[in-house]
């Protein structure tokens, strides 16, 4: 009885904890973005939305992201595909370097590009006279954004791909059935749940990507400047309100990533139950 | 006539020399066993066969034509895997008719066959079930239908019973030859269990360390081993180092190890055996197995532990209790062969028993 007392307390300010820590630093914040937002009134909100440049910069991040996600995409099933159902030399090292986006901070990944295709770079005169200009440029941007999501779709489909072994291909490959058949019918729809959490992963951190595409973006309004980029420089000109009004369409869509992570686990779940 | 042979193989995993010149002939209809502990072969073999695997040298040849560089799925094959790797998000309908399907089979002439394979196994009714759904046996036998639906010339199962429970993995063997026997299909069993290759095989290949040790009928294997490891691996052979300090058997030359098996054993009360009263020797009982229908006694005789099987009818023995024990025969390693000895007294009329 005494030990059950306890529990509850313990379980009492734990919950208390939580609850002070989540609005102290998530709902304090988020009500202060919208109070901050709305400051002006409604027609000011609306104002520093419908602004050209905050469109602009919204546009940028959805072509960044769609991008990053649609790259990384390729690219995580590949790799995870490759670690998981070949054996090669270098394997460890390919699995570790795919996480260095993780462990490297932002700015550096930036400055690696600006190097890598900047005008001290000898790549940059091969570049130049294509034509192709990567850095302060939408593909810069690009780059930045892909470098920094990569591993997320990857890790999400390894762990996946490892349980589930290779026979059932095997399987599938003995019947005769092609590589394009193998990966429809047997591998994809057991990747499919963690295929998609990893994509809203990816998603929602290259909306939110600021360092690495800061140092890359050159800053040119309505051209090369990222939602939180722009941001940030309206918060610099201490254009508050406007700062705040593009803030609010970033934690939207954070909130529709978040629903649909939770909707994406859920279903995930069940299928994962049903399937033991 | 050979219909499966395999002539000369080898295969390297790395380092790891999997296949050592390994030569085996099945015949056309035979239902052949790959008998060996883990980590002998057995099973690179099998997957040589399905094309799972490339060997290094050698030729694989079905049906009198080299397949080498058939690929497994144009070899006339079908292969149930040891977890049986049902397709685990499809029906055992689209399971079964998976391999169809590939090979673009009209959809009624797939019904048909579907629902013929699903009347074999006994599994009607369970064509919308999803694997996980299933209990291991129709797991196992879905796997068997979804092998047989493409109407293969081999059948190819690795360990197929492993996963199962004691019980039904019994009534999934004898209904497994029964099955076999009956679509008269050439196949090819891998398993690490001698009592399931013994009962199921038409034909037993032994295989250790990448070779193959011996191959032949359960009966030829059993009674006559020809390498000193299947005369150790067959049955429950106890290994003798000083065979003959044994009444009536005499030392071989070149030899010096020698295996009994439990049946080649008897144990008496003492006074009890009127037949062998003068041939048999004392030996201590260290412990009694009671194994619902016999039990094996453990008794220690020239230091060396043997097994017996006495009838539950029999009088009993207790532990500790000095008995009568008599051997008819042993298996004598001879270099690398192996001889059948048989207990003097039995063979040479001027001993008395």
């Amino acid at each position: 009885m005494e030990l059950r007392k306890e529990n509850k307390v313990l379980k009492y300010v734990l919950v208390t904890i939580s609850f002070i820590f989540l609005g102290v630093f998530l709902i304090l914040p988020l009500i202060y973005i919208v109070i901050t937002a709305l400051k002006d009134g409604i027609a000011g909100y609306v104002n520093a939305v419908s602004d050209e440049y905050a469109i602009k910069a919204a546009l940028l991040t959805i072509k960044a992201t769609v991008f990053a996600v649609i790259v990384n995409t390729i690219f995580g099933i590949s790799a995870a595909w490759l670690i998981t159902k070949y054996a090669f030399k270098g394997k460890k090292i390919l699995s570790t370097f795919i996480d260095l986006p993780v462990t490297v901070s932002p700015i550096i990944a930036g400055l690696i590009y600006v190097l890598t295709f900047g005008r001290q770079s000898s790549l940059y005169p091969i570049l130049d006279s294509y034509g192709i200009q990567i850095i302060f440029a939408v593909p810069g941007i690009v780059l930045a954004t892909i470098f920094v999501t990569f591993p997320f779709i990857s890790r999400e489909l390894i762990p996946v791909l490892t349980a589930q072994g290779s026979d059932e291909e095997e399987a599938a490959a003995l019947m005769g059935a092609g590589t394009a058949k193998i990966f429809r019918k047997v591998t994809f729809p057991h990747i499919k749940w963690a295929l998609l959490y990893g994509i809203v992963l990816c998603t929602a951190r290259a909306m939110g990507e600021f360092g690495a595409v800061s140092v890359l973006s050159g800053h040119l309004r309505g051209k090369t400047n990222t939602l939180p980029l722009y941001i940030e420089l309206l918060y610099q000109g201490y254009d508050f309100t406007g700062a705040f009004a593009a803030s609010s369409i970033l934690v939207v869509l954070a909130i529709v990533v978040l629903i649909l992570r939770l909707v994406i686990e859920k279903r995930g779940q069940k299928e994962l139950d049903l399937n033991k | 006539m050979a219909y499966v042979e395999l002539h000369d193989i080898n295969k390297h995993f790395k380092k790891f020399h999997a296949s050592k010149d390994i030569n085996i002939s099945i015949e056309k209809g035979k239902l052949v066993a790959l008998l060996g502990p883990s980590g002998s072969g057995k099973t690179t073999i099998l997957r040589m066969i399905a094309g799972l695997e490339q060997p290094d040298s050698g030729e694989i040849i079905i049906d009198g034509k080299v397949v080498n560089n058939v690929p497994g799925s144009e070899r006339g094959i079908g292969f149930v895997f040891q977890n049986y790797a049902l397709f685990r998000y499809m029906t055992v309908y689209d399971n079964i008719a998976f391999g169809l399907r590939v090979k673009k089979v009209p959809e009624d002439k797939i019904k048909e066959r579907v629902t013929e394979l699903l009347t074999l196994i006994n599994c009607e009714g369970l064509e919308k079930r999803y694997p996980s759904q299933l209990s291991g046996g129709q797991k196992q036998r879905v796997a068997f239908a979804r092998a047989l639906a493409p109407n293969p010339q081999i059948l190819l199962l690795d360990e197929p019973f492993a996963a199962i429970d004691a019980k039904v993995r019994l009534e999934l063997r004898t209904w497994l030859r029964q099955m076999i026997t009956k679509l008269n299909i050439t196949s090819i069993f891998v398993t690490h269990d001698q009592d399931e290759a013994i009962e199921v095989a038409d034909e037993i290949i032994v295989t250790n360390q990448g070779k193959v040790e011996q191959s032949g009928s359960p009966q030829e294997l059993y009674k006559y081993p020809a390498t000193p490891f299947v005369a150790q691996f067959i049955g429950n052979s106890v290994e003798v180092n000083n065979y003959d300090e044994f009444k009536h058997f005499d030392r071989k030359a070149n030899s010096s190890v020698a295996y009994i098996r439990p049946e080649f054993v008897s144990v008496f009360k003492k006074g009890e055996s009127v037949q062998f009263a003068n041939s048999a020797e004392e030996a201590v009982v260290e412990d009694i197995i009671f194994r619902g229908s016999n039990i094996e006694i453990k008794a220690r005789i020239h230091g060396n532990l043997l097994s017996a099987i006495r009838s539950i009818n029999d009088n009993e023995i207790k532990v500790g209790e000095v008995v009568d024990l008599f051997i008819y025969r042993i298996y004598v390693v001879e270099d690398d062969h192996v001889i059948l000895a048989t207990n003097n007294s039995l063979v040479d009329e001027t001993i008395v028993i």
